[in-house]
């Protein structure tokens, strides 16, 4: 009788024992799965960080560009504007003073039609020449396109 | 006899089932991210114009102009616009160069973000 009761408890230690590392070790697993997917959150946390912050850049290089883009688009405007100034100014008739100054306006035609060749140059991406870039001056600036052949040009308002 | 039938038995086993002992392989599966191929063009070439002349005729130098036209081996023939034409000409040839530097704009600036963002999608 006393030697079964033993043999009982006996197995109840060691059942009770077996179940108690056994529970130490799915603790133990617990706790790496948990680890494991800590590590996995603080990693999508600093991928998702890197997103965003991309996304800022790219917003921020966007709205430069429309930014620049509108201001170009602005340019072209006051460019035209500009030019049609110059055959129509204080009721300026090119035709009549074609008649009466025939080779001024022969010459002014000529240097004209050379500046404007050169503004397509420069806007098929040609270089500019030191003269241009260094242009500050009304007399020293190519008319028919100042904002482009001319950048350190700044127009008097 | 006995030890005969339980080598064949095992002898038996290991053919039906030899190639499976240790189990398959693990088929391993990874994808390795590869970049796109930038479009590496080169930027369009600029333009180089040619100069033309313009000359002006008007009813009193039509002789003038024909003659020196004629003395320098040209042929006395000219092909004209009227005052107004002219301007619209000017005008076109302003459209045409604001076109074209929009769309270079464009070009640099579709570049300038696609290959200095790292945009390359």
């Amino acid at each position: 009788m006393f030697s079964t009761i033993k043999m009982a408890i006996a197995i109840l230690l060691i059942t009770g024992i077996a179940g108690a590392g056994m529970y130490v070790m799915k603790l133990r697993a617990d706790n790496a799965t948990l680890k494991a997917n800590q590590q996995k959150l603080e990693t999508a946390i600093t991928e998702q960080n890197k997103v965003l912050e991309q996304q800022k850049a790219d917003f921020t290089a966007i709205l430069e560009s429309n930014k620049k883009l509108n201001v170009l688009i602005g340019t072209f405007k006051k460019d035209l504007d500009d030019l049609d100034k110059r055959f129509t100014k204080k009721n300026r008739d090119i035709g009549k003073l074609a008649i009466d100054r025939t080779k001024a306006i022969e010459r002014i035609v000529n240097k004209g039609g050379n500046n404007a060749a050169r503004c397509i140059e420069l806007a098929s991406g040609a270089e500019h020449t030191e003269a241009e870039l260094k242009a500050t001056l009304k007399s020293q600036i190519n008319p028919e396109c100042p904002a482009l052949a001319n950048p350190s040009y700044v127009p008097f308002q | 006899m006995y030890h005969f039938n339980k080598i064949f038995a095992i002898a038996m086993i290991v053919l039906l089932t030899g190639c499976s002992i240790g189990g398959e392989k693990k088929i391993k599966i990874f994808s390795v991210e590869e970049p796109r191929k930038k479009l590496d063009y080169p930027m369009p070439t600029p333009l180089q114009i040619e100069e033309i002349k313009w000359i002006i005729i008007t009813s009193e130098n039509a002789q003038e102009v024909f003659k020196k036209l004629e003395e320098a081996g040209i042929d006395p023939v000219l092909f004209g616009i009227t005052d107004k034409d002219f301007q619209v000409l000017a005008r076109n040839f302003a459209q045409i160069r604001q076109k074209l530097q929009e769309t270079n704009s464009l070009l640099e600036e579709y570049k300038k973000y696609y290959e200095d963002t790292g945009n390359s999608q």
